[in-house]
């Protein structure tokens, strides 16, 4: 069942370029907003997923760390005072930024999961696959500014320098952490693009 | 995973305490290496030369005999811990000595009091506190601190002499306490300053003279460890230390011994000591590790060592060098600011060791808890920010790893690792090794747990032969395979190394090569001219060797179980002959082979099935007849047995019936019969007949079954016997007749209730005269008929004996249809001839009559009370033939119900007793009154008919009609004599009331006269009333005339009044013409009075009203009738009545009353 998922994800991810006519902004919005929404839908299999694999007290019912927080990933909380005041490009970028950010840090989850769990294909699947749709989200982010005349901000890596000799404990921790921090993300991406959407009627 | 809740360090614990307070003083003062003399352990030299004598150096250096009995006394106490020291079971000491951690503990507070006191020693102190000795000893015991390193020892020395004399109870170990400090009782100091003041001056002395000593001797082996070096390896827990020895001038190499301290957390916490010895060469660099149970990150550690030559080289006394100095391992400064550290990360134990984990934090005021798999985990606290936790026996949770976390309580902190805890590694289980052609050693064994973890591979095999020393990395799991070089290696000793990481588990096996050889499977097994009883096997084995025999076995198999076994020995190809096999067969021929000489193991086994030919049937068949006349003609019916497949060797073809006559030369008759069926039926006539029947396969046919049979059916008047069933069946037995008999036939039917009956029989030899008959078939309550023949020698059977029997006799299931006939009223006669006695579920031994009666409460003669299931009562008569069917049942009442009831019996009991059928006795004299009454009727009979026949004799003589005045006589007489137109009555000559004209038809106009032709059409269709009284105008007459009318016809007209007429409704008379002068009152009072008339009469009712006419004398012409009414005469005296009928009244007026043509019958009458 993978590899249809696989490529349902990548056909999100191809740039509107592929396309015969160039996309209008409302429709680049709203692509990415589908795609946000379907990232919402699987965010809680994801999260059950991982914390059931990691053994307690992750896996404990009803776990919740919020104080784990990692210095490397932008946080999604904003007040709404803030997050009003936004203008669009702002906004996009700050999204655009976060998503960057998750790329990476669900690329070193899936790395330091294949290292903890190698028996767990569901798991490395689901991580995978919500990298591809942290991706997708990052090239319609970049295709609305594109489309909207914004100024696209350079990729950068925002993950640093990587601990690698981080213990297991900590991986497990970090693993929650960005999937946290992605669903987050996620929450935030779906109301920006409904902002967008609203703005912007096709 | 279990866990150590109350948590202790136990023997490092222990030895903090005892190696805290015994290195206290000891590490400021370390001796200085120009001193010389490689002294014991510090402070002990006096001690060594106490016990060692002359032989020390340090002995040499004192240059005297210790004389000094004190002094001896106290030296001669220090021998044992210096002698501990010194020797290679240092490190057994500390064990042997138990310190109280209280003391231990108060070493700090004590410090601290003692560094307001005398900050110059707490300064150069360890972390413990100097031996507590007197105000006044302590001068003494600082002062050869401070002039030569050892001088801590002394110190002590001194110390715990003094406290060994004063306070022996305290000192009740002395030998084994050296540096501990028991309680020194209090304002007893006194005595022993005294001493020790001398004892001081003298040591002073001592001293100085050893020091001047020391410069003259040239040191012999400087060999203090030098350049020690401590690291830190964090992954698995090492202490690494890095040492060098100098000044190997004299030898290429040495053999030493290093003494090395570790303590934790402060060098005086000395939590190990042990020796390490080692060949040191030329300028070496040396190295040893230390494995730290307690997280190495969790608390700084301290090592030390000195040397001492341990090599057959050098002379003895050997001497241990100066200590080095304490080196520090402290891995928390590179930890980095996190305010929570959790160690070990990421170790990876075995199930069921022991884990020590420890947290450091940065805040002492943190509140932190521990939770393992949820559960919050308590430890020890080793210091003010160090904290360790002792997991016993942990547990395999998961591959994924134990997670193991520590959060500050109000702080957003948590730390956590993960153990990852392996399965055991087990010893490989069932090792053995074996070979199929001397070529290759297969081992195999059974690995056990799977000890991988993620990241880390599972144990690996290593298989080592020590003969040849080679050796081998197994590539699978549970087997390896090894090449046998030449024939030149005979035994073998194999080791199996299992090994992952955390250890490694062996298994050796040895064993010679010929003695573990084990074939492979046989191949290429074929059977070979297979006949009906025998067959040949051949197989092929692959060879062993060149000299080598394999024995191999044999089985053949027969519907799974095995027949036969035959062992045979072969080099290569195997044969052999089975025999005494059954025809048409099969079976399964197997082989497996082994070593001849060595039997090690059986190899894998082959099988081939087959089966054998087939033969002819073994056996005659089982042949039984039932003779009957069909017409006539007798009717042979032969049944068969199919042959049972041991005896039938194969498929049965056909069967063939050969029949030959006996009385008459004629052809043999041959019928095929085909295999399906079991018999057959063959019609012959009166003749005697040989039948030969056998059964043919492909192989031939069986032998002949011969049965003899005639027309004459023989005597079947043979009496019934009866014959009792059991469980087992029934026991049937006969008397022999003839004595020639050569067999014996019992012949029945399973189900005798069905057609066809399902021929059963059974042969019995010539000596058998019973047997027992039973069947799965037979069922209680049918009865069973059996007959027995005997079978002569001409095979002829005669009928001995019939048998009948019950498996079980049953109470009948119903009643007989019982009819009644001869009905008197004293008796009826019942009769149930229809009853089969033979059809019932039991033998029916005779039937009961059951009689009851409402009227009568005693039982007739013959009959008995019995009371019926429903409690009531009746009468019972026992009739005991069951032959007997009918009975007469007496002495009854006439006019009487009888309920009676005719139920069998038999020996289980009685039909139902529930359908009575009742009978009513006639009347007694019902036939008295038939005598009377019907000659009455027919005397009736015969007066009505004659009544008939002379009906107008008798109409004449009883009802004769009344004459009519118009045909009387004297009416022609008075038209001929006096008026010819006088008729009788005229109108004109009376005057009525009323007249009624009555309508009457065409026909009747002749006899009425004069009126009616005077009515017009008109007129005559309208209401014939006619007023005569004076009150009308033209009335003129005398109205002498009176009406009157009979009452007794009417009595609604007798109460109008007047000489009213009765009305007659014009309804009434259709024919009636209206009237014309009708005042409507009046008229309305007539319809008023009539139809009150009408509401007393039932309507529609052919009853008569009877309307009086009054007819007058006097003529008078019908023309003038309207315009003259007649004038009223002399009344006539005769009175016409005239009936109307007043069922015919009802037809309205307006339709009828001009146009009705018909005439009520009675007017006709009325007339008459």
């Amino acid at each position: 069942f993978l590899l249809p998922a696989i490529l349902c994800l990548l056909t999100l991810l191809l740039p509107p370029l592929s396309r015969g006519a160039p996309m209008s902004p409302a429709e680049r919005i709203t692509q990415a907003y589908n795609l946000a929404l379907s990232m919402q839908e699987n965010m809680s299999t994801l999260l059950q997923t991982y914390l059931q694999a990691q053994g307690s007290p992750f896996s404990d019912p009803g776990f919740s760390a919020p104080e784990l927080q990692l210095s490397s990933l932008p946080p999604a909380d904003i007040s709404f005072k803030t997050w009003n005041a936004l203008d669009d490009g702002e906004r996009l970028s700050r999204v655009q930024g976060a998503f960057l950010a998750l790329t990476q840090h669900l690329q070193l989850v899936g790395d330091d999961q294949r290292d903890l769990n190698p028996d767990n294909p569901i798991l490395l699947a689901q991580l995978r696959d919500a990298r591809l749709r942290a991706q997708g989200m990052l090239g319609n982010v970049a295709a609305i500014m594109t489309a909207l005349g914004l100024p696209n901000p350079r990729a950068e890596d925002t993950l640093g320098l990587v601990p690698f000799g981080a213990s297991a404990f900590e991986r497990k921790c970090r693993g929650y952490i960005v999937i946290r921090e992605y669903g987050h993300w996620t929450d935030r991406a779906v109301r920006d693009l409904a902002l967008f959407k609203a703005k912007y009627p096709s | 995973m279990s866990f150590a809740q109350t948590f202790s360090f136990g023997e490092s614990r222990d030895s903090v305490s005892r190696f805290g307070t015994t290195s206290c003083p000891a590490r400021p003062h370390r001796p200085p290496r120009s001193l010389g003399c490689p002294l014991g352990p510090a402070g002990w030299p006096a001690g060594a030369a106490a016990r060692t004598g002359a032989r020390c150096p340090a002995g040499r250096v004192f240059g005297f005999h210790f004389s000094f009995p004190g002094l001896a006394h106290f030296l001669s106490h220090r021998t044992a811990p210096g002698r501990g020291v010194q020797g290679p079971h240092l490190s057994r000491v500390p064990p042997a000595f138990p310190v109280d951690p209280k003391e231990a503990n108060s070493c700090g507070s004590r410090r601290a009091k003692r560094a307001q006191r005398d900050g110059k020693l707490q300064k150069s102190s360890a972390l413990c506190p100097p031996p507590r000795l007197s105000r006044n000893s302590r001068p003494w015991a600082r002062a050869p601190q401070l002039i030569h390193s050892p001088g801590a020892g002394p110190a002590l020395h001194v110390h715990t002499r003094v406290r060994g004399g004063l306070a022996p109870a305290a000192a009740a170990p002395p030998k084994s306490r050296p540096g501990s400090r028991s309680p020194l009782p209090a304002g007893k100091p006194e005595p022993m300053a005294l001493f020790a003041v001398f004892q001081t001056s003298f040591l002073l002395a001592l001293l100085s003279l050893r020091a001047y000593q020391s410069e003259v001797l040239v040191e012999p082996l400087p060999l203090t460890p030098e350049s020690l070096n401590v690291s830190i390896d964090s992954a698995h827990q090492y202490l690494n230390l890095q040492w060098s020895v100098h000044s190997l001038a004299y030898y290429q190499e040495l053999k030493m011994l290093f003494q090395i301290q570790i303590s934790r957390m402060k060098t005086s916490n000395v939590i190990w000591v042990g020796n390490y010895s080692t060949v040191v060469k030329r300028d070496p660099v040396l190295h040893w590790s230390w494995k730290s149970e307690l997280p190495l990150e969790c608390a700084t550690h301290f090592v030390r060592m000195r040397s001492r030559v341990d090599d057959a080289k050098i002379p003895e006394p050997r001497f241990w060098s100066n200590w080095s100095s304490w080196k520090e391992a402290d891995a928390q400064k590179s930890l980095g600011r996190d305010p929570l550290f959790l160690f070990p990360k990421d170790k990876l134990v075995e199930e069921g060791s022991n884990v020590t984990i420890c947290y450091m934090s940065r805040n002492q005021q943190d509140n932190i808890s521990c939770y393992l798999e949820g559960q919050q985990i308590h430890g020890e606290q080793l210091d003010s920010n160090v904290s360790a936790f002792k997991l016993n026996k942990v547990s395999f949770i998961r591959k994924t790893g134990t997670n193991i976390f520590c959060k500050v309580d109000q702080k957003d902190v948590i730390k956590g690792i993960v153990l990852f805890v392996s399965k055991v590694l087990e010893e490989p289980k069932d090792f053995s090794c074996e070979t199929q052609d001397f070529k290759t050693l297969t081992c195999t064994w059974d690995p056990g747990t799977d000890t991988s973890l993620p990241k880390r591979s599972s144990q690996s095999y290593t298989l080592f032969e020590s003969f040849s020393g080679k050796k081998i990395l197994c590539e699978h799991k549970n087997s390896c395979n090894w090449q046998v070089d030449s024939d030149s290696q005979e035994m073998y000793n194999f080791t199996l190394v299992a090994e992952n990481a955390l250890g490694n588990r062996s298994v050796s096996v040895l064993f010679s090569l010929t003695h573990r050889v084990h074939p492979k499977t046989p191949y290429n097994l074929f059977l070979k001219n297979v006949s009906g009883t025998k067959a040949t096997v051949t197989w092929k084995v692959h060879p062993i060797g060149n000299y080598s025999t394999l024995l191999c076995q044999l089985d053949l198999l027969g519907e799974g179980n095995v027949i036969q076994q035959h062992n045979v020995s072969i080099k290569e190809n195997g044969e052999y002959l089975l025999s005494e096999l059954e025809p048409d067969t099969e079976y399964m021929a197997r082989v497996r082979c082994a070593d001849a000489n060595h039997f090690w193991k059986w190899s894998g086994s082959i099988s081939q099935k087959f089966i054998t030919a087939e033969a002819a049937p073994s056996e005659a068949l089982d042949v039984w007849r039932n003779v009957k006349s069909v017409s006539g003609r007798p009717t042979v019916t032969l049944f068969w047995k199919p042959l049972s497949k041991l005896h039938a060797n194969g498929k049965i073809l056909s069967y063939n019936v050969t029949v030959e006559n006996l009385d008459r030369l004629s052809g043999l008759e041959v019928h095929s019969v085909p295999a399906t069926a079991n018999g057959t039926e063959l019609t012959l006539d009166q003749d005697s007949y040989q039948i030969h029947v056998t059964a043919l396969n492909s192989a031939g046919p069986s032998p002949a079954s011969v049965i003899v049979v005639s027309g004459d059916p023989g005597n079947e008047e043979v009496e019934e016997e009866r014959v009792n069933g059991t469980e087992d069946g029934f026991s049937v037995s006969w008397k022999p007749q003839s004595g020639k008999a050569i067999g014996y036939v019992v012949e029945w039917c399973d189900h005798p209730q069905d057609l066809p009956c399902d021929l059963q029989w059974k042969n019995l030899s010539s000596n058998t005269t019973s047997t027992v008959i039973s069947s799965g078939a037979f069922r209680p309550g049918v009865r069973y008929n059996f007959r027995i023949y005997e079978i002569s020698t001409e095979r002829m059977a005669y009928l001995l004996e019939k048998k009948a029997g019950y498996l079980k006799e049953l109470a009948p299931s119903d009643n007989p249809q019982v009819v009644v006939s001869n009905l008197t009223s004293h008796s009826f006669t019942l009769s149930w001839k229809d009853y089969s006695t033979d059809s019932q579920p039991g033998f029916i031994q005779g039937y009961y009559v059951y009689l009851r009666s409402k009227a009568e409460k005693e039982c007739h003669p013959g009959f008995k009370k019995a009371t019926l299931p429903d409690k009531s009562a009746c009468c019972q008569h026992r009739i005991d033939n069951p032959e007997q069917k009918t009975f007469v049942m007496e002495n009854l009442q006439p006019e009487s119900v009888y309920e009676f009831l005719v139920t069998p019996y038999t020996s289980a009991g009685s039909g139902p007793l529930d359908a009575f059928t009742k009978v009513t006795t006639p009347d007694e004299y019902s036939h008295i009154l038939i005598r009377i009454i019907l000659p009455m009727i027919v005397c009736v009979l015969l007066i009505m008919i004659t009544c008939y026949l002379k009906s107008q004799w008798m109409k004449e003589k009883c009802y004769p009609d009344i004459p009519d005045p118009y045909k009387s006589n004297v009416l022609s007489l008075i038209k001929s004599k006096e008026n010819p137109h006088l008729t009788i009555m005229n109108v004109s000559d009376c005057v009525p009331d009323a007249i009624e004209v009555i309508h009457k038809p065409e026909g009747s106009k002749i006899q009425f006269l004069g009126a009616s032709k005077s009515l017009t059409e008109t007129e005559f269709t309208k209401p014939a009333y006619l007023y005569l009284l004076p009150a009308e105008k033209n009335y003129s007459g005398p109205g002498p005339c009176i009406c009157f009318e009979n009452l007794t016809y009417n009595e609604a007209a007798a109460d109008s009044g007047s000489c009213g007429h009765f009305p007659v409704t014009p309804e009434a008379l259709p024919g009636q013409p209206g009237p014309l002068t009708s005042p409507e009152n009046l008229l309305k009072a007539l319809e008023k009075n009539y139809m009150n008339s009408l509401g007393e009469t039932a309507a529609g009712e052919a009853s008569l009203n009877y309307v009086s006419q009054l007819a007058s004398q006097m003529s008078g012409d019908k023309d003038s009738l309207p315009a003259n009414p007649p004038e009223p005469v002399l009344c006539s005296e005769y009175k016409m009545q005239m009936a109307i009928p007043l069922g015919l009244a009802s037809p309205p007026p307006a339709e009828n009353s001009g146009l009705s043509s018909t005439t009520p019958l009675d007017q006709s009458e009325h007339y008459r």
